[in-house]
């Protein structure tokens, strides 16, 4: 049982006077140690860190944007969405360097308060809970199309479009659910994130078969670039939403068993198993039907090419399937952004109050409820590719940070930071990774990048007004 | 005299548990592991948990404490916020080598204490058990066997008999030590309705399969059905256990 010793002293103490809680003596494979023999258990194993990290992300690049990023990209779509797993990949890696240094509950924010200070620590922690909730609504409103396809499936005709309100339902349903419910979750998000991966692999399968043509059929040949070479970037920022979820692997890095082991397989895993799912997906639809009628059948198309394939039942699949997918990611990133509370409180960043936990239910009802209450806000809006792309812009300027925080960590390389897993090619990996992320952030529209910065910057101000005197940055 | 048995007593420490009557004075003469656990739900980060109810949870094991070492026992702690107390259970006796874990239940004075001998396996743990935590106590012991149908009844006297002398070899008086033996029944059974006249059970841990799996643990069981205080020999650690 290797013992690595936490050696960072936060101070000062924020406008309402509450100073940061106390960092841990010591973190092992099994525990976070306190003082005074206090213990926090590590449950999560490997499995449960993959189906966070699969969890929340196949649900967006399968099931919401195909017919969105081939209505952009055409064919080449594929090769937005290879690009975006790549970004993916390059963070993934120092990230993984990054937490097994500092499994602590947090994640990016903690890497970046800790390596960089409380300024950039409270930019990206701010950022990330708003970032969440932009993640969070953006699968909402996708699982409000998946849920109007069933009533178009079941020939319920609408006088309205019900996407918007079935996604506030959603949303309010999942926030009442994890405030109230106590069952295993976990294990639930196991057996989902499972059937998914089963459903999709035989689907897929199929339509590999069908598409290079062994079932007589043969696909359109098309051309690669049927959009031209810009929008396959300006797609792959679009699309990059597909790829938050292994920083969610990171906020959990607390609970995480064995983390040296455990983080850096999940988040790469992760990030590898769905880049071939969404590469495999965006050419088999695109194979099927064409750019140009997938774009037409937008958030949804997806059903439209199991219809294709395999008639009726293949549609329910992939219908089911979608449900399924947008709801675990909107739950993960609920949960998600409820731990950043918890590590922004926890810092003094943001009031004590805000993670407290609830009496009868044992849960954080505060940082659910300040998680729950704008994403509906933001649902209401039902902008899908906005509500993305500030999502992947607030998180991409923090993917961008670590790598940053990587490099000043390894240069100074102060004493209390030995990570298990050191990335490999450095400095390569980081400082390209950190050039790509800030600069895919340069393809995104820009409403989305005004957006964003407007977050960052009320999340500066607040750190200006409430903890100015809060030191989080570690002896470096 | 043997060394003092180390045995774990879990406790959930926020939910209103606490050290019921006689507890400590069963566990005089052991080194009590006292693990004060609070599960909590997924949603919930431990963190979380720990900055809201620490200081309550370290006040009330304050208190066991002092009940423990009044009455003898030298005392070892540890507050955990977990989301899985089963796996904090078995961490913390594997961690700090516990023979035995108690489950508490109130119990007045002990007189009699009844030993389920289940086999020749385990039966140099149990015997340590036995020793350290009634040795010096004034209570008689009478080892419990229930027979199957294979075995004869010179197996079982060789078995008990065995037991027997380790328990003397260990210190304790062969006059206060009585041998009973049933047969065919279930021993599940036989060992809760044998139990209802004694004031203490302790029992070995059962390998985990199938039946264990579906019905749960023996001796989670008897736990459940006897209610007097219960304790339950762990298995020799495995000598390499990895955490998956």
């Amino acid at each position: 049982m290797a013992e690595q010793p936490v050696d960072v002293e936060p101070a000062g103490e924020n406008v309402a006077g509450e100073t940061p809680a106390a960092e841990p003596e010591a973190v092992t494979d099994d525990t976070t140690i306190h003082d005074d023999d206090v213990e926090l258990e590590r449950t999560i194993g490997l499995v449960g860190g993959l189906a966070i990290g699969i969890g929340t992300m196949i649900g967006a690049g399968i099931f919401v944007f195909p017919g969105l990023a081939a209505e952009n990209a055409g064919l080449a779509a594929t090769l937005s969405f290879a690009i975006g797993g790549l970004v993916a990949l390059l963070v993934a890696l120092p990230t993984s360097e990054l937490a097994t240094a500092m499994p602590r509950s947090g994640g990016g924010y903690y890497f970046i308060s800790r390596g960089m200070g409380t300024a950039y620590g409270a930019i990206v922690g701010l950022g990330l809970w708003l970032g969440l909730m932009f993640a969070s609504a953006f699968y909402l409103v996708g699982l409000g199309h998946y849920a109007s396809a069933v009533f178009a499936e079941l020939g319920v005709g609408l006088p309205f479009s019900p996407v918007v309100g079935i996604g506030l339902l959603f949303g309010v349903a999942l926030t009442a659910l994890s405030i109230g419910g106590t069952e295993n979750t976990a294990k639930i998000q196991n057996v989902v994130v499972g059937v998914l991966l089963l459903v999709l692999t035989v689907f897929l399968s199929y339509g590999v078969l069908d598409a290079v043509g062994v079932f007589g059929r043969g696909s359109v040949p098309e051309a690669f670039f049927s959009r031209g070479h810009f929008p396959v970037l300006t797609t792959a920022a679009l699309v990059f939403t597909s790829y938050l979820g292994f920083a969610q692997v990171a906020t959990v890095a607390g609970e995480i068993k064995q983390p040296g082991r455990n983080l850096p397989l999940a988040m790469v895993g992760s990030v590898l198993v769905v880049t071939v799912f969404y590469v495999v997906t965006i050419f088999v639809a695109t194979s099927a039907f064409g750019a140009d009628r997938l774009g037409q059948f937008g958030e949804t198309a997806m059903v439209e090419v199991a219809r294709d394939f395999l008639g009726l039942p293949g549609a329910v699949a992939i219908l089911g399937a979608g449900l399924l997918a947008t709801f675990s990611s909107a739950n993960a990133s609920i949960l998600s952004a409820s731990r950043a509370v918890y590590a922004l409180s926890r810092d003094a960043l943001l009031p004590r109050r805000a993670s407290e936990v609830n009496l009868r239910y044992g849960t954080p009802h505060v940082a659910l409820l300040t998680a729950g209450g704008p994403i509906l806000v933001l649902v209401a809006t039902g902008q899908v590719e906005l509500l993305a792309e500030v999502a992947s812009f607030l998180h991409l300027i923090m993917y961008g940070l670590m790598c940053v925080a990587l490099i000043v960590l390894r240069r100074r390389s102060p004493e209390w930071y030995s990570p298990s897993y050191r990335v490999p090619g450095y400095p390569v990996v980081p400082v390209v990774g950190a050039l790509a992320s800030f600069g895919l952030i340069a393809f995104m529209q820009p409403a989305s990048i005004g957006v964003g910065i407007v977050v960052m910057l009320v999340s500066y101000l607040w750190y200006r007004y409430y903890a100015r005197d809060v030191t989080l940055k570690g002896d470096i | 005299m043997t060394d003092r048995p180390s045995i774990l007593v879990p406790i959930r420490v926020l939910e209103g548990e606490s050290v019921p009557e006689g507890v400590s004075d069963l566990l005089a003469n052991t080194h009590v592991v006292l693990l004060g656990y609070h599960v909590i739900p997924e949603q919930t980060a431990p963190g979380q948990a720990q900055m809201q109810f620490e200081e309550r949870a370290t006040n009330r094991l304050d208190e066991y404490e002092a009940i423990f070492e009044e009455a003898g026992a030298t005392v070892e702690r540890r507050l955990v916020f977990t989301h899985d107390g089963q796996k904090t259970i078995d961490r913390t006796i594997s961690e700090h080598d516990c023979m035995a874990v108690l489950v508490p239940n109130a119990t007045g004075p002990v007189e009699d204490v009844l030993v389920a001998v289940r086999g020749t396996v385990g039966v140099d743990r149990l015997s340590r058990v036995v020793a350290g935590v009634f040795g010096e106590m004034d209570a008689s012991v009478t080892l419990y066997h229930v027979a199957e149908t294979d075995e004869t009844d010179e197996d079982v006297r060789t078995l008990l008999d065995g037991m027997v002398d380790r328990l003397g070899d260990l210190g304790m008086d062969a006059a206060m030590i009585e041998t009973r033996v049933d047969r065919d029944r279930g021993p599940l059974d036989a060992i809760v309705e044998t139990a209802e006249s004694f004031d203490a059970v302790v029992m070995g841990e059962t390998d985990p399969s199938l039946s264990t799996f579906v019905f749960g643990m023996p001796a989670d069981q008897v736990a459940d059905r006897f209610l007097g205080p219960v304790l339950v020999v762990q298995r020799e650690p495995a000598s390499d256990d990895s955490a998956e």
